[in-house]
Parts: structure tokens; C-alpha cells; sequence
């Protein structure tokens, strides 16, 4: 008796492991190749009419692709990576954030590089995309991702207020200008203050000011030249810290940082209910079209960023960005980069419907304009969208080239910022310890 | 060749928990040895197995050196031994009262149970609103004439106090049901007995019930401690360490070093440590329950 069920659990123990196996040789014996594809953004905001265009002009062609979203945070990104380490569950997938990631992943081996495939269909990547788009998208010479979309920084306002208040919108402006500003536009008290500014200091306060930076001091506004230093105590970076600490904690002109972090407050809930003029980027345009998830009638304009002191707005911060690699350990690696190629070329026009502005110049501009603005013409300022978030001509765009101990950096930023808008510290006193710290790791 | 009859059982023993020895096996004993591993290493996960360089001891000597993983450790010792204390003192007077003069005892102990049972996640959450400055936490500081009430989380001072008294919330019914349930098996002789003598509600209460409770305190003892040093989602949730590092924490930092900065051969190296402390506490505890525990 007793030897039977010894016998019958191994039994079910060896069928168990056969099935195991059984099941995975079926899944990939199919004539069709199916691709995964993994992005940030949410399947209505664009990349659901990517994967039907796509999949209705290569139905023919035997590939079709499947769309799988994770949340552009560090667990989505963990989620991903993991994914990827783990085998071929991805086929193709963008990075966001500029290079830090895709450096990261062509470095663990998580990106091919494209180049042979280029090579093989005679493409020359600085002719499709632009010389600056393709430099400051290799990893040490290689290009491990395509970018695909060109995002401008600026501000976005609330238009209506302006007017209201009388102010011109402005085109160009110093930290000075600005905070005069800042403070016209602040008018009620307790829960019906309307702020002038809102600098979501929650999420990463260090790309915020970052970008404010880089205006004068250029994409690698973080290091000193060699980047065996970093370059954190410098007068601009100083000013910046000062102006916001200014605008929060001496004209209440904006909410203090320790109100957005108690209270959460988000640039969608801030600036769409109209209880602030001005936010610090413009990521949010998707939130602004989407009016059945925020309803609001004012107009949003986009507006370039103020400027330390007059004649510093030598740059503009832009990412060459939704950039889109291939997994090594993908099975589909030839329909992959099909794909890939379709999307960087053509496909990306879908994504103007969630705000994403394509970048190849093989592109329609005017369909991505059309559906960029379809239903929304009569809230989006469309002079100024044109000019400082769709175009890009004529901009002395920059962006991150370095990335040298970059997550630590970071952290060691956010501590010394959030010190410094807490007025625990003033912005030399905070900066210089920023760098102090900062610079250890760069030793090590 | 033929097994001997106790051979035999032994065998078919072992082969019935097979399973579960398996699963032992592959998510906890083979992680820990790895975990070990890796300690000795600069290992970056992404780069997969095997990549990795031996570093010795280093990883073990630089955390001391590491401001971060310093706070962090600070923070976790003082939320651990602080919420402890108060855990036990507020249930072990909680379940008395509730034991002994309170109507429909059962309902008040459910109710203080809640929290045990609810989602991490949404206590959290809850928390972050009662401490926002339009909350009511706040509000009912100002009713009370507190001029500038703490701004809790986003303070350097109260975050880690906030984050505290929630865990001591979310702790005490738990602590509650076990000593009711102590409470149940005391000997009523020796009240009795105390009553003839003279002795009141505080007395006793003194004199007896704690020392009667002492196995169990000493239980709740080592299992909160543990589960306290352990604390993740709410700081994950509320403050992300913040400000600063003011409400930083042990597992928080770990997690941090592993996925933010993918040092994972650091971040091992941190858990150990983390590990070889609550052992340490832990067997202290164990050696020295002779003085106060009476069983």
C-alpha cells in the first residue's frame, strides 16, 4: 500500500514537470508572430491606434503586436527590467527619462544595437532623425534605441488668468520678471488660494529645477567640465533654489513644499481645478486633452521657462525621448526590428492624440498637428503650442549627456532642495553640502 | 537490495513532504545562502548571475561610513523599541479594562482588531489625510489652541513620530486579543484571595495581572519587535524616507540601494546586518526572560 503511493506521488511529480514543459514548446510553434510590445503611456492615449494601424497593414505580412503598458515609475521600471532579465516576454520597449535608462539597459545587456540593422537597410539614423537627436541618444558611440518623440520643456498657463489680470504672456523672462509675476496672479486665502506658481516638489523636485538650470547651463548643468566634480553650488543652480524658496516661503506665491507633500497636490488636480496660473512642465498635456477625466474651458498656453538673468536663455531642455529598444533575448528579432522601424517612421503619428510629438522627419507634421489638436482646439493655445512644444526649429535644444553616479546625485539633490525649501538651510549653505556630498561619490 | 522496514517510513515521510521541503528549499533557504553570497560582492542585478566581482568585507565596512544607511538604522531602532513599548503598555491596560468592566467586551475588541486584518495600503493612505494640514488631526489641534500644529509628514521633527503613533495603532489590537485571551485563563482563586486581603483594582492589576501576563508580553515582545524593524510600505507610502532622511528605514534603504541604485551585493550586505541584529535582540531577550517572565 504504502509503496503505491510512493509511487503515485512520483508519478504525478514527473507528469506535472512533462506539462510543464509541454506547455511552452506549443506557445511559440505558431505561423503568426506575435509581438510584445511595452510602453508608458496608457493604451487610449495613443499607442492602441499604433497596434491596430500596425497590425491592419501587416496582417498580410504574418506579425502582429500586442501592447502591454507598465507605469513609468521605479516599480513599473523594475517590473520591466525584471521582465527582461527574466527572458523573451518582451520583444520591444520604450525607455523614458532620457539616457540614464537606456545607458543603464544597453550596459546589462537588456538593448541590441541597432546598427547593423540600419546598416543592412542602408539607413542613416542622422538623416531620419537629426544629427543632435542621434548624438545624444548613443551610448558610448553605439545606438542601443531609437528616439521617437521630442519633448520640449516649458510652462504651461492658464491663460484666462493672465488675462484677466492683465499680463501679456510672456516670450522671454528673468527669475525677477517671473516672480513679479507670480505674484499678481496669487489672490484668496485658506482652501480658495488661487497660487501663482506650482512647482510639484513632490515627485522629483530635482528635475524641476534641473531644467530651469540647464537654460543657461546647458544639458550637463549637473557636473563640472570632466565630470570628475560636480557643478552643483553654481550661481545659476543658486538662483533657481532662491527663486522657488522665494516664491514658496516669502511671497506665498506658490504652495510650499511642505503643503505638496502632506496634501499630495499633483500638477493635474493643481492646475486643471484652476487653482494655479503657471506649472513647472508640461508633461500634463495629456491630462489638459483629456477633458471627460478633467473638465475645465480655460485655454492653456505653453510658455518657454524664465531665465536666471537677462540673455541666459542660451538652451532649451528637450528629450529625445519614448526610445524604443529591442530585447536581445526576443525570438522575433527580424519582426521586432520591422516593427520598430514602422514605429519610429510612421506609427508615432498615433501618439500625438496623448500630446507625444513625433520626431523623424519622415513624418506628417500636419497629421500629427491635426490630431494633436482634434477637440481641443478651443482650450490649447495653438500659436504657442506650435511654437514652443510642436516645432522645434530654430531652438538651441539640450539635452543629458552624462550620467555618472547619477541615482545617488539625485538623491543627494532631492535632500539638500527639500532642506533648502523647508529653510532649514539657505540655497549656498544647501547647494555647497549638495556638492560636498555629491562629490564623494564621484571619488569613489 | 532490500531497505530496512525504518528506512523505509522514513523515506515515504520525506517523500510526502517532498512538496513543502521544495518549496522551503527554493524561497527561502537557497535565497538566504545566495543572499550571503552576493553580500561579499559588488553584484549589479541587472547584469544577471555570475557577474560579479568578490569585494570581501568591504561592503560590510563601507555601510558605516554611509550617512544613509546610519540614519536609516537609527530611525528603525527608534521606531522599533518606542512603538514596542507603547504597544504593550496601552494593550496590556486596554485588555484589562476592556476585560473587566466593559460591556459588550467582545465588540470593543473586534472593533480594535481592524486594523490588523485591514490593507497596509489603505491605513496609509487614511493616515497621510488624517496628518494633511486640512485634516483632521490638524484640525483638531487648532480647536484645542495649538497655534502652529506639526506638519507631520512633511516636518523633520514629526514624520517619524507621525508614522509612530499610526503603528501603534495598527498594533495595539492585535496585542489586545492575545491578552484577552491570557486574561481568560488567569486564576480566579488568587483574585479572590488578593480581594480577602484587601487589596484594590490597582494592585492587582500590579501585582498580578502583569506578572501573570508576562509569557505573553514576552511573546508580543519578539514577534512586534520583529515585525516592527521590518516596517516598509507605510514609509514607502507616506514619506519616501523623507524629509531628508528623517523617516528613513532600514528595509526602505535596502530597498532603495537594490532597485534605485542596483547595488544589490550592498543591499545584501545591509540585510545581514538587519538579520544579525534582530537575531541579537532577539536572543537577548530569550537569555534573559528568566528574570521576568513567570510561567
Amino acid at each position: 500500500m504504502k509503496k503505491n503511493l510512493v509511487m503515485v506521488c512520483l508519478l504525478v511529480l514527473l507528469t506535472s514537470l512533462c506539462f510543464a514543459q509541454g506547455n511552452k514548446e506549443a506557445s511559440s510553434t505558431n505561423d503568426e508572430v506575435l509581438l510584445r510590445l511595452w510602453m508608458g503611456i496608457p493604451a487610449e492615449n495613443g499607442p492602441q491606434d499604433v497596434v491596430d494601424a500596425f497590425n491592419r497593414e501587416y496582417k498580410d505580412k504574418g506579425i502582429q503586436v500586442e501592447y502591454e503598458r507598465y507605469v513609468n515609475n521605479d516599480q513599473g521600471n523594475l517590473k520591466l527590467e525584471t521582465n527582461l532579465l527574466a527572458g523573451s516576454g518582451i520583444d520591444v520597449y520604450a525607455s523614458y527619462g532620457g539616457l540614464t535608462r537606456v545607458a543603464k539597459r544597453a550596459e546589462s545587456k537588456m538593448a541590441m544595437d541597432l546598427t547593423p540593422f540600419l546598416q543592412r537597410d542602408n539607413l542613416i539614423p542622422e538623416d531620419i532623425f537629426g544629427e543632435t537627436a542621434i548624438t545624444l541618444s548613443r551610448v558610448d558611440g553605439v545606438l542601443y534605441a531609437l528616439p521617437t518623440t521630442l519633448t520640449k520643456t516649458s510652462f504651461l498657463i492658464n491663460k484666462d488668468m493672465f488675462d484677466e489680470a492683465g499680463i501679456e504672456v510672456p516670450t522671454s523672462w528673468t527669475y525677477d520678471e517671473f516672480r513679479e509675476i507670480a505674484k499678481k496672479l496669487t489672490k484668496g486665502e485658506g482652501l480658495d488660494k488661487v497660487y501663482g506658481m506650482f512647482w510639484n516638489s513632490t515627485q522629483n523636485f530635482y528635475e524641476v529645477q534641473a531644467r530651469l538650470s540647464s537654460r543657461t547651463l546647458g544639458g550637463d548643468w549637473m557636473y563640472a567640465p570632466g565630470a570628475n566634480e560636480t557643478n552643483l553650488n553654481d550661481d545659476v543652480i543658486v538662483k533657481t533654489l532662491e527663486l522657488v524658496n522665494n516664491t514658496m516661503n516669502v511671497d506665498h506665491s506658490a504652495p510650499s513644499h511642505v503643503d505638496t507633500v502632506t496634501q499630495k497636490l499633483t500638477m493635474e488636480n493643481m492646475f486643471l481645478n484652476g487653482k494655479v496660473a503657471i506649472v513647472a512642465d508640461n508633461f500634463i498635456i495629456r491630462s489638459v486633452k483629456d477633458l471627460k477625466q478633467f473638465p475645465h474651458d480655460f485655454v492653456t498656453a505653453f510658455v518657454p521657462q524664465p531665465v536666471a538673468a537677462k540673455g541666459g536663455d542660451k538652451y532649451t531642455w528637450a528629450q529625445y525621448g519614448d526610445q524604443l529598444s529591442i530585447n536581445p533575448k526576443s525570438k522575433n528579432i527580424d519582426a521586432a526590428w520591422e516593427f520598430l522601424k514602422w514605429y519610429a517612421t510612421e506609427g508615432v503619428e498615433y501618439m500625438a492624440i496623448g500630446g507625444r510629438i513625433g520626431l523623424a522627419k519622415t513624418l506628417n507634421k500636419d497629421a500629427i498637428m491635426d490630431r494633436f489638436f482634434k477637440g481641443v482646439d478651443e482650450i490649447i493655445d495653438i500659436e504657442s503650442a506650435k511654437k514652443y512644444f510642436i516645432y522645434n526649429e530654430g531652438d538651441n535644444l539640450t539635452s543629458t549627456t552624462i550620467f555618472k553616479k547619477a541615482p545617488e546625485i539625485q538623491k543627494v539633490m532631492n535632500e539638500e532642495c527639500e532642506a533648502i525649501l523647508t529653510e532649514r538651510k539657505t540655497a549656498k549653505e544647501g547647494l555647497n553640502d549638495a556638492k560636498k556630498r555629491a562629490d564623494e561619490f564621484l571619488k569613489k | 537490495m532490500k531497505l530496512s522496514k525504518q528506512l523505509k517510513i522514513d523515506l515515504s515521510g520525506y517523500l510526502f513532504i517532498l512538496p513543502n521541503i521544495i518549496g522551503v528549499l527554493l524561497f527561502f533557504i537557497i535565497p538566504i545562502l545566495f543572499s550571503l553570497v552576493i553580500s561579499f560582492t559588488d553584484w549589479d542585478f541587472t547584469m544577471g548571475i555570475g557577474n560579479w566581482n568578490f569585494v570581501g568585507f568591504q561592503n560590510f565596512i563601507d555601510i558605516w561610513q554611509d550617512q544613509w544607511f546610519v540614519s536609516s538604522l537609527l530611525n528603525t531602532l527608534l521606531l522599533s523599541f518606542v512603538s514596542v513599548f507603547f504597544i504593550i503598555v496601552i494593550s496590556i491596560v486596554f485588555a484589562t479594562i476592556v476585560d473587566t468592566y466593559c460591556y459588550g467586551s467582545v465588540a470593543m475588541r473586534l472593533a480594535m482588531f481592524i486594523p490588523k486584518i485591514s490593507n497596509i495600503v489603505a491605513i496609509s493612505i487614511i493616515w497621510v489625510m488624517m496628518y494633511s494640514p486640512w485634516g483632521p488631526v490638524t484640525q483638531f489641534l487648532k480647536l484645542v489652541g495649538v497655534q502652529n500644529p506639526p506638519k507631520f509628514l512633511g516636518d523633520y521633527t514629526w514624520a517619524l513620530p507621525a508614522i509612530i503613533i499610526m503603528m501603534i495603532w495598527s498594533g495595539i489590537g492585535y496585542a489586545v486579543m492575545i491578552y484577552s485571551a491570557a486574561l481568560q485563563g488567569l486564576p480566579k482563586e488568587v483574585y479572590e484571595a488578593a480581594e480577602i486581603d484587601g487589596a484594590g483594582a490597582v494592585t492587582k492589576f500590579f501585582h498580578l495581572t502583569i506578572h501573570f501576563l508576562s509569557p505573553t508580553t514576552f511573546f508580543l515582545v519578539v514577534t512586534t519587535l520583529i515585525s516592527m524593524f521590518q516596517v516598509f510600505a507605510p514609509i514607502q507610502l507616506m514619506t519616501q524616507g523623507g524629509p531628508g532622511t528623517s523617516s528613513s528605514v532600514l528595509v526602505y534603504y535596502i530597498y532603495t540601494s537594490a532597485f534605485s541604485f542596483y547595488k544589490m551585493g550592498y543591499a545584501a550586505a545591509m540585510s545581514w546586518i538587519l538579520f544579525i541584529l534582530l537575531f541579537g535582540v532577539t536572543l537577548f531577550q530569550w537569555k534573559n526572560q528568566k528574570r521576568w517572565v513567570n510561567y
